[in-house]
């Protein structure tokens, strides 16, 4: 699995033809292809790009839904991402 | 514009900006809904089928009226409808609910009719959740929607096996919730 730091991840927003990932609990989901992400936009609330863990805690639905979703790498540790430069 | 009625809702706290396309989002995916539903419910047939097609059709024109009660909010809060409806169609809260490749699969159909009353569910609390206590008339009115998504996951849960729900069809006029927002 590809490690993501949160710099990295930042790049997959979904904008200008680019993929569209979320992190979620430390795995990286590609949404790209959801219906539910165009434009790395969700429900006008959330963009791709980001690490959602917090925000799902307030959403109206679980990791499930994510988790039908490909699952392109992990989310590493800012402590993580240091230690790697 | 109700423009002192925006200004309310504004100064409790809703953005109300996002809240208009949120409600645009869901108003889309009512009306997608009516139309994808008419071809489910059309082929909802044979012995399997036709028991299951008098909710498809309660369910579709529900999402209608859904779609037509929204509609004045959206306006009144300063907002519109896109001009062009593939826009809207491609804005929806919801994925197109299509029919299935087997036709014959009443199992599949009644998985996309699930699929699609989750999908509305999860929109309406996320509503619910944003103007609760803020602005008093979306959040009735998106809780009377709601009430009736969930009436219709519930029914269509109970075809697929998934447990009993206590709920009946409805027995004459639909949206008993949303009925007041049409008036």
């Amino acid at each position: 699995m590809r490690p993501f730091s949160k710099v990295e991840l930042a790049r997959y927003d979904g904008m200008n033809d680019r993929p569209a990932y979320v992190a979620c609990n430390g795995k990286v989901y590609d949404v790209s292809t959801s219906f539910l992400w165009q434009k790395g936009d969700h429900q006008v609330l959330h963009r791709a790009g980001a690490d959602l863990t917090e925000a799902l805690q307030r959403a109206p639905h679980g990791e499930d839904l994510l988790e039908r979703l490909p699952v392109v790498g992990t989310l590493e540790s800012d402590q993580r991402t240091k230690e790697r430069r | 514009m109700a423009k002192v009625a925006r200004e309310m809702v504004e100064r409790a706290g809703v953005n109300v900006d996002q809240l208009v396309e949120l409600l645009v989002k869901n108003a889309a995916a009512e009306l997608t809904t009516y139309y994808y539903y008419t071809i489910l419910r059309c082929n909802l047939i044979g012995l399997d089928g036709e028991g299951i097609k008098e909710i498809a059709e309660a369910a579709r024109i529900e999402d209608r009226n859904h779609f037509e009660a929204l509609v004045p909010r959206i306006y009144e809060l300063g907002g519109q409808l896109p001009r062009d409806m593939k826009a809207f169609h491609d804005v929806s809260a919801c994925p197109p609910a299509y029919l299935p490749e087997d036709l014959t699969d009443v199992d599949a159909i009644l998985k996309v009719l699930v699929e699609a009353e989750r999908c509305a569910v999860r929109g309406y609390t996320q509503i619910c959740n944003m103007t609760a206590g803020k602005d008093h008339r979306t959040y009735d009115l998106a809780l009377a929607i709601l009430n009736e998504e969930i009436e219709h996951e519930s029914w269509f849960s109970e075809f697929l096996g998934e447990g009993p729900s206590g709920h009946f069809m409805r027995r004459g006029d639909t949206s008993p919730f949303v009925s007041k927002f049409l008036k």
